[in-house]
């Protein structure tokens, strides 16, 4: 509301200047004075005097009076009219709403300037005319507002409420809908008014308004014009005047539509500069032993919100080896998608990695410039996304977007390309490729742009693909098969994969070792088998617990992941934990245990309990 | 195919519909248009000379028979002839025409060569220095109305720094450079408020673009930042910001006839405010009538390039 104070004030003094403009110590707008005419500014006058030797002070003053008339008067008739109209079709349907909606339809067809001019052509000129004609251009505007909101509100249950306790029609349309149509009736009007200044003053201008010698903005720049020679400031004046009412009006209009529907309303600026900054500066650690593909270090990401920079992702550490399968799993929100988008390069604008690297093939990819990781992006490095529908660009056909992906590595020929592109929707299982590689995403069903998406990863035969929860958006028999057809990819072509995903039952059929990260960290790690047969962590094991198997019933796991800037101090699955105690309070360290990796501090009580040998 | 189709088919009816509507106005609005036309300076017209004007001009007929006669009349482009100078309204129109749609054209090239860099510069440095200047540039224009605009770039340009003429024409045939010379302000002051709207609107959908799913996957394919842009945001932006063009080509429209006044640009509202003034109805009629048809074969033709924009819509 604060955000109305400054229009509300400005539109609020101009309508004020223009009521008092008969109580002002101002000169007759009308009398001529020949004799003194296109004076310089003296006392009396302080804008001088016009072609006919009237005061332009007081002539701007009393301008703004007609103007101003001419406006609230069409827009108040059209909003009274347009409402009403709007009301009645909306709620009588049928035949009144095809007069009183559909009608309006016919308006809209008329350049309004040119309906203007027809019905000066027809009643003459003057101010009856314009308010009669504003008005008209004006209605369908108020008419579809009111009706479509009329729409909805028929169905809301205090609606209904009120016609079942019998209310007459009359009263339901004033007492309760009418209310809350007000705030987008009052944006029209806004809009409204704001049109006719700009309309009158037009049409004055043209000498088919306001008819002289009655002052109106128009007029006075129309005269004005004639002597811009030798006065060129008695032109200024109306202009600035004009155009200072119709900037505050549509200042007006703009935050009266913020405050009636606050999804418009400008969003918070988002962070640029630092992450391209940021790679050179981070200390660059030793490369790891050993002969992984990927191996991430320490990874750490930051976002900048309102309320403090939080860690989404904390000192994760990763490794797959060549052509082996990682699983990344845990819940929404534990970091599993962010991590990817680094190892990409695509983390969205506010967050960045502070700490940490990332090693492909014996390179730290945050330390490479922009141009090296682009290359590797798409290339030897890809990623399939969760959902293939907002993944894929609507308005391309999917042959032309995998062709794309091969030519922004590999130097071949358009044709070349598209026939590359046939070959790998051919590899992914479409049937008719060529017919489909001609199809726009919404014409295939979703397991198909699912299988694009995987077509183009896999075209420029990358040796790390990375599935974000590939098969989340899609039905159960197509999840099998693009995991079966994931499965035969990395078989066929040797790839590392790193497969982001919620459903244990995926992992067991695909992976080598599995990362179960919990709100940002690393909880255990270690090879499928092992941890899905002992898992150590209580977590692990409460995920393990709430997978459907057989006829036992899942158990769920209390409560949710907390939010980053919420994160407990000591262990972050305490407050969720069934074995939570008071040495939980102190942040546990990631242990290595052998192959396995732990992030627990009672693990040794915990498995000694259960019998695992620590 | 279809589509298309049954969209022009629309149109044609949205042709016919004005021009009734603009034959019914005529006809309803009490008053009688021959009786109007002689009252000059107040004094009472001679019965005689108005009976015959009323034959003339066919209003003895039945309503019914004078609307046939007119919607045939139409249909053959025959618009009949000025009650001023008696010549043929379809002449001057088709003679003064091009020149009213050379400045839309003008216009709008200006609002979309400006509008649509400006617009995604400004949303791919949100926030930043341009995009605040170009933001309250924007607002500003919008504000000023076209008359304003001509009215001031006249003063600047012809009067003060006398870099241009005020005005007038001379046509591309005879001499191309001043032809270009002449059609630069005027074309300046159309193109205003719809490169506002142009600006605003991209900006919006560039950053809509911007935050989309797909233009995630275009990056991750490696593609280079250009092509990112102009194959996935761009592209993509383009769609919603042709539908608002679509929707303020009748302000252009309108603004033609301001901005034809202002410069002294012989399109078609020279004769169009003479003929209002002199009450000159065959004229008033056949101009209103063939900038509505333009308008509304305006917005087909917008929904056509929009449709090769979009794929979705072509199967809705």
């Amino acid at each position: 509301m604060r955000r109305l104070a400054l229009p509300v004030a400005l539109v609020g003094g101009i309508v004020l200047l223009a009521l008092a403009a008969p109580l002002l110590p101002l000169a007759d707008p009308v009398t001529q004075d020949v004799a003194r005419r296109l004076a310089g500014p003296m006392p009396g006058n302080p804008l001088g005097r016009d072609e006919f030797g009237r005061d332009v002070l007081s002539r701007l003053v009393w301008g703004a009076r007609s103007s101003l008339a001419v406006a609230f008067a069409s827009g108040a008739i059209a909003c009274a009219c347009g409402t009403i109209l709007g009301l009645l079709g909306g709620w009588f349907r049928g035949l009144g709403e095809l007069l009183a909606v559909r009608s309006m339809d016919v308006v809209l067809c008329f350049p309004p300037v040119l309906l203007a001019l027809l019905a000066v052509t027809l009643l003459g000129p003057g101010a009856a005319t314009l308010i009669l004609v504003l008005s008209v251009l004006y209605l369908p505007g108020f008419v579809r507002v009111t009706y479509a909101e009329v729409l909805s509100a028929r169905n809301h249950d205090y609606v209904e409420a009120v016609r079942a306790l019998g209310a007459s029609t009359p009263r339901i349309l004033g007492r309760t809908v009418l209310p809350n149509i007000a705030g987008p009736v009052l944006v029209q009007l806004s809009l409204a008014v704001a049109s006719a200044v700009v309309l009158e003053s037009g049409l004055s201008f043209l000498g088919l308004g306001v008819v002289p010698p009655a002052p109106s903005w128009g007029l006075m720049i129309r005269g004005a014009r004639a002597t811009m020679a030798q006065a060129p400031l008695m032109l200024l004046w109306p202009c600035i005047a004009l155009t200072f009412t119709i900037l505050a009006m549509n200042l007006l209009c703009d935050r009266l539509r913020d405050a009636v529907d606050p999804r418009g309303a400008p969003a918070r600026r988002r962070l640029r500069l630092v992450d391209r900054v940021l790679p050179g500066l981070l200390p660059a650690p030793s490369p790891p032993h050993g002969e992984a593909l990927l191996a991430l270090h320490d990874l750490t990401i930051e976002i900048a919100t309102p309320r403090g920079a939080i860690r989404p992702v904390e000192e994760v550490s990763l490794s797959v080896p060549p052509g082996e399968t990682l699983a990344i799993v845990g819940e929404s929100g534990s970091g599993k998608s962010l991590t990817a988008t680094a190892i990409m390069g695509l983390l969205p604008d506010a967050a960045r990695v502070v700490a940490g690297a990332a090693w492909f093939e014996g390179r730290d990819l945050l330390r490479l410039d922009e141009k090296a990781r682009r290359s590797l992006r798409g290339g030897a490095i890809a990623m399939i996304f969760q959902d293939p529908m907002s993944s894929l660009n609507p308005v391309h056909r999917v042959g032309d977007q995998v062709a794309e992906a091969i030519r922004a590595h590999q130097r071949v020929s358009p044709r070349e390309a598209a026939a590359r592109a046939v070959a790998l929707l051919r590899r992914v299982g479409i049937a008719d490729p060529a017919r489909r590689a001609r199809s726009y995403p919404h014409q295939l069903s979703g397991g198909m742009r699912q299988r694009v998406m995987i077509a183009m990863a896999i075209a420029n035969r990358p040796r790390l693909l990375i599935a974000d929860e590939p098969t989340t958006a899609l039905d159960v028999t197509v999840q099998a098969q693009i995991l079966e057809l994931l499965a035969d990819l990395r078989r066929e072509t040797g790839m590392g994969l790193v497969f982001i995903t919620h459903n244990l039952g995926v992992v067991a059929e695909i992976a080598d070792s599995v990362a179960v990260m919990y709100a940002g960290q690393v909880v255990e790690q270690g090879r499928v088998a092992e941890v899905f047969g002992t898992p150590r962590h209580p977590y692990t094991r409460a995920l393990l617990a709430a997978v459907p198997e057989g006829e036992a019933p899942p158990s769920g796991i209390p409560g949710v992941v907390p939010q980053p800037h919420a994160y407990p101090r000591g262990c972050r699955f305490a407050p969720r934990c069934p074995h939570a105690a008071a040495v939980c309070e102190t942040p546990p360290p990631l242990e290595q245990l052998g192959d396995r990796q732990l992030r627990c501090l009672r693990h040794a009580e915990l498995g000694a309990a259960a019998g695992i040998a620590a | 195919m279809a589509w298309a189709a049954r969209r022009i088919a629309v149109s044609l009816a949205l042709v016919w519909i004005v021009a009734s509507i603009v034959f019914l106005v005529i006809h309803i609005v009490p008053g009688d248009p021959a009786e109007l036309l002689l009252s000059s300076g107040g004094f009472a017209p001679d019965p005689a000379a108005v009976a015959e004007l009323r034959e003339r001009l066919g209003l003895d007929r039945p309503l019914l028979a004078q609307y046939a006669a007119y919607l045939g009349a139409l249909l053959r482009g025959d618009l009949g002839t000025s009650l001023v100078d008696d010549f043929p309204v379809a002449q001057e129109i088709l003679l003064r025409l091009p020149r009213t749609l050379e400045l839309i054209g003008a216009g709008a090239l200006i609002a979309v060569a400006a509008g649509i860099p400006a617009g995604t510069w400004a949303a791919l440095r949100r926030g930043g220095a341009f995009d605040q200047i170009a933001s309250a540039t924007a607002a500003l224009l919008l504000a000023v109305p076209v008359f304003v605009v001509g009215t001031l770039l006249v003063l600047v340009f012809a009067q003060l720094l006398r870099w241009m003429p005020a005005g007038g024409y001379v046509a591309l045939a005879d001499d191309p450079w001043r032809h270009l010379i002449l059609l630069s302000l005027p074309a300046l002051a159309i193109g205003k408020g719809l490169v506002a709207v142009v600006f605003r609107m991209t900006r919006t959908a560039v950053l809509d673009a911007l935050s989309r799913d797909y233009v995630r996957t275009a990056r991750a394919k490696g593609l280079s930042p250009a092509r990112v842009l102009l194959r996935h945001v761009v592209r993509n932006a383009l769609i919603p910001v042709l539908t608002v063009l679509a929707l303020h080509m009748g302000s252009l429209l309108g603004g033609t006839v301001l901005v034809e006044y202002v410069f002294n640009w012989p399109g078609l509202s020279t004769p169009l405010l003479r003929a209002v003034e002199a009450r000159d109805y065959p004229m008033v009629v056949g101009i209103v009538v063939t900038i509505s048809a333009l308008f509304v074969l305006l917005n087909l033709a917008m929904d056509l390039i929009y449709a090769a924009l979009d794929p979705r819509i072509r199967a809705a």
